[in-house]
């Protein structure tokens, strides 16, 4: 007799065999590729502009929230527009990973009931659509800060880390409140104040260099603060970012991520008899 | 509980009357919320007033079943027995709290809900999303494509967003994947009775067509006259307990003894 295919046994409490459940969520990308794409394509169907909103929409916004502090501030100069637009972007790659992920495992639940899968592919997809709608409005950026005359250098090149810690931080992020989602649904009805403070908290609207050191020493406490702030300095200023600001997004990144795995992989055996 | 053998294992061949499922030992219990939707402020409310949110199932317990290759095997059972709390421990979407579950082939589900988990994407969409969540490749749901949109005759409703469909159209479209991607094991839960009489009809032809000896075939259902007609095995469960098993219409004699249902038109009426 053949050796079983597949075993059932009782987990305990913690996490399930790593090695085999990356292999299976491997087998399983072309799934998490083609989510991803219907989910954009079913956003986005039938408007007008069709994907085009994914270009327009974060430009309207830029544009919008430019009208704002410029009332309010007075100040209107290119530098200030191009750190609004490169941070209020690279902001809505988090908080589109939030606000996917939050109802991923709660709407997948036929899916959930009905098959056997890691789980966490459903939130994962939620982080590959946030960076498909990245990344179009980066390309828009870079048109933007050429037509500013925004300088260009070699530094620059240190945008690719400081996006691989927001990926990291917002895959952790989404894997995260998917999981607690599942066990208290009010949290997805929290979550666009969160999302609304953390931009308001963060340097987006004006400069973290605005801030009192008073009123910075509470921003440790804020994951995406130094974050924007290096990538501010990246991005507009085409430097090299403070290697504090990479470093505390980077730690904040990696216990979210830690965290959020963890509770993640050991309860989504649970998932099933919770939706 | 990780890989849904669907991929690996479509050209495994097994000796006939060889193991398919092997149950031993099963006990499954569970916590789960009462609340229908948890939340944080139900909690915060009751805080400190000992208001219990959670409540404990001892769904299965002490559960042997063997099913070979070639059978067909009914389960019955009253409401809340663990058929479906079975039938999802086999398929390994809920993990055994006790005991040890071994599949030998390739599993395809249809538990009480199927495929659509999607329901503003279009029929086809979800009909890739689920076979490639079960661990089918793009190539293997290709060539099936067409036959499964065949079978369930939604013609051009497939490429509709599912929210368009009627609760019929759901199931013939969840029956139709379950039933053509020829898995080695097929799991149908309950999932029989939805759908017009031709369609019904039509689906169980299909079941019988399916019992071949190189397949085990486990269907749930309450129409007992379905499952004497269609099965060669029945295994009754009772709150958790397997109460017996064996012979079609031995078993449901004893269940109806059990029940008082005697052979009323009501048990006997819907497949």
């Amino acid at each position: 007799m053949s050796a079983p295919v597949a075993i059932y046994e009782p987990f305990r409490a913690g996490l399930p065999p790593l090695g085999a459940y990356l292999r299976s969520l491997w087998t399983r990308r072309s799934f998490i590729a083609e989510f991803s794409r219907s989910e954009l394509r079913e956003q986005n169907y039938g408007s007008v502009f069709g994907q085009l909103w994914l270009v327009l929409n974060p430009l309207l916004l830029s544009g919008v929230y430019f009208l704002l502090i410029y009332i309010i501030g007075g100040q209107s100069d290119s530098t200030r527009y191009g750190h609004l637009t490169a941070s209020l972007f690279l902001f809505y790659l988090i908080s589109n990973s939030l606000t996917g992920g939050v109802k991923s495992i709660t709407a997948g639940q036929r899916l959930i009931l009905n098959t056997a899968f890691p789980r966490a592919m459903l939130p994962i997809s939620a982080l590959v659509i946030a960076l498909f709608k990245f990344v179009p409005t980066l390309a828009v950026f870079f048109v933007m800060r050429t037509i500013l005359g925004l300088d260009y250098s070699w530094q620059m090149f240190w945008a690719i880390p400081v996006i691989l810690i927001a990926l990291l931080m917002g895959l952790g992020m989404a894997i995260l409140i998917s999981c607690i989602n599942v066990y208290f649904r009010d949290i997805a009805s929290f979550l666009p104040y969160m999302t609304r403070s953390l931009l308001y908290l963060s340097p987006i609207l004006y400069q973290a260099s605005d801030l009192s050191d008073k009123l910075k020493s509470f921003e440790i406490a804020n994951p995406i603060f130094y974050l924007l702030d290096a990538w501010s300095q990246v991005m507009v200023y085409a430097q090299a970012p403070d290697m504090f600001s990479l470093l505390h997004s980077f730690i904040w990144a990696i216990a979210i991520f830690i965290i959020g795995t963890y509770f993640f992989l050991s309860r989504e055996r649970d998932f099933a008899v919770r939706l | 509980m990780i890989s849904l053998s669907a991929s690996n294992s479509l050209n495994s061949s097994h000796a006939v009357h060889g193991l398919a499922v092997s149950v031993q030992n099963v006990g499954l219990t569970y916590t789960t919320s009462i609340d229908k939707r948890p939340t944080l402020k139900a909690r915060l409310k009751s805080l400190g007033r000992g208001k219990k949110h959670t409540r404990v199932v001892n769904a299965l317990s002490q559960v042997n079943l063997d099913v070979h290759y070639g059978t067909v095997l009914g389960v019955i059972g009253s409401n809340g027995a663990g058929k479906s709390s079975l039938m999802r421990v086999i398929s390994g979407i809920v993990p055994p709290t006790e005991g040890r579950v071994e599949v030998h082939g390739s599993v395809s589900t249809l538990l009480a809900l199927g495929v659509g988990f999607n329901p503003s994407m279009t029929g086809r969409a979800n009909v890739y999303l689920g076979g490639l969540a079960a661990g089918m490749s793009r190539a293997e749901i290709d060539k099936q494509f067409d036959a499964i949109a065949d079978f369930s005759e939604l013609g051009e409703a497939i490429d509709a967003p599912m929210r368009t469909y009627s609760s019929g159209m759901y199931a013939r479209l969840a029956f139709s994947v379950a039933a053509t991607v020829q898995p080695d094991i097929l799991i149908v839960d309950e999932a029989l009775s939805t759908g017009d009489a031709h369609f019904k009809e039509k689906s169980l032809n299909r079941i019988k067509e399916l019992r071949t000896a190189d397949r085990a075939l486990i269907l749930v259902s309450h129409a007992m006259a379905t499952i004497e007609d269609v099965c060669n095995e029945v295994a009754w469960l009772h709150k958790g307990k397997l109460m017996a098993r064996g012979n079609p219409a031995e078993v449901i004699k004893q269940y109806r003894e059990f029940t008082n249902a005697g052979k009323s038109a009501a048990a006997n009426e819907d497949v």
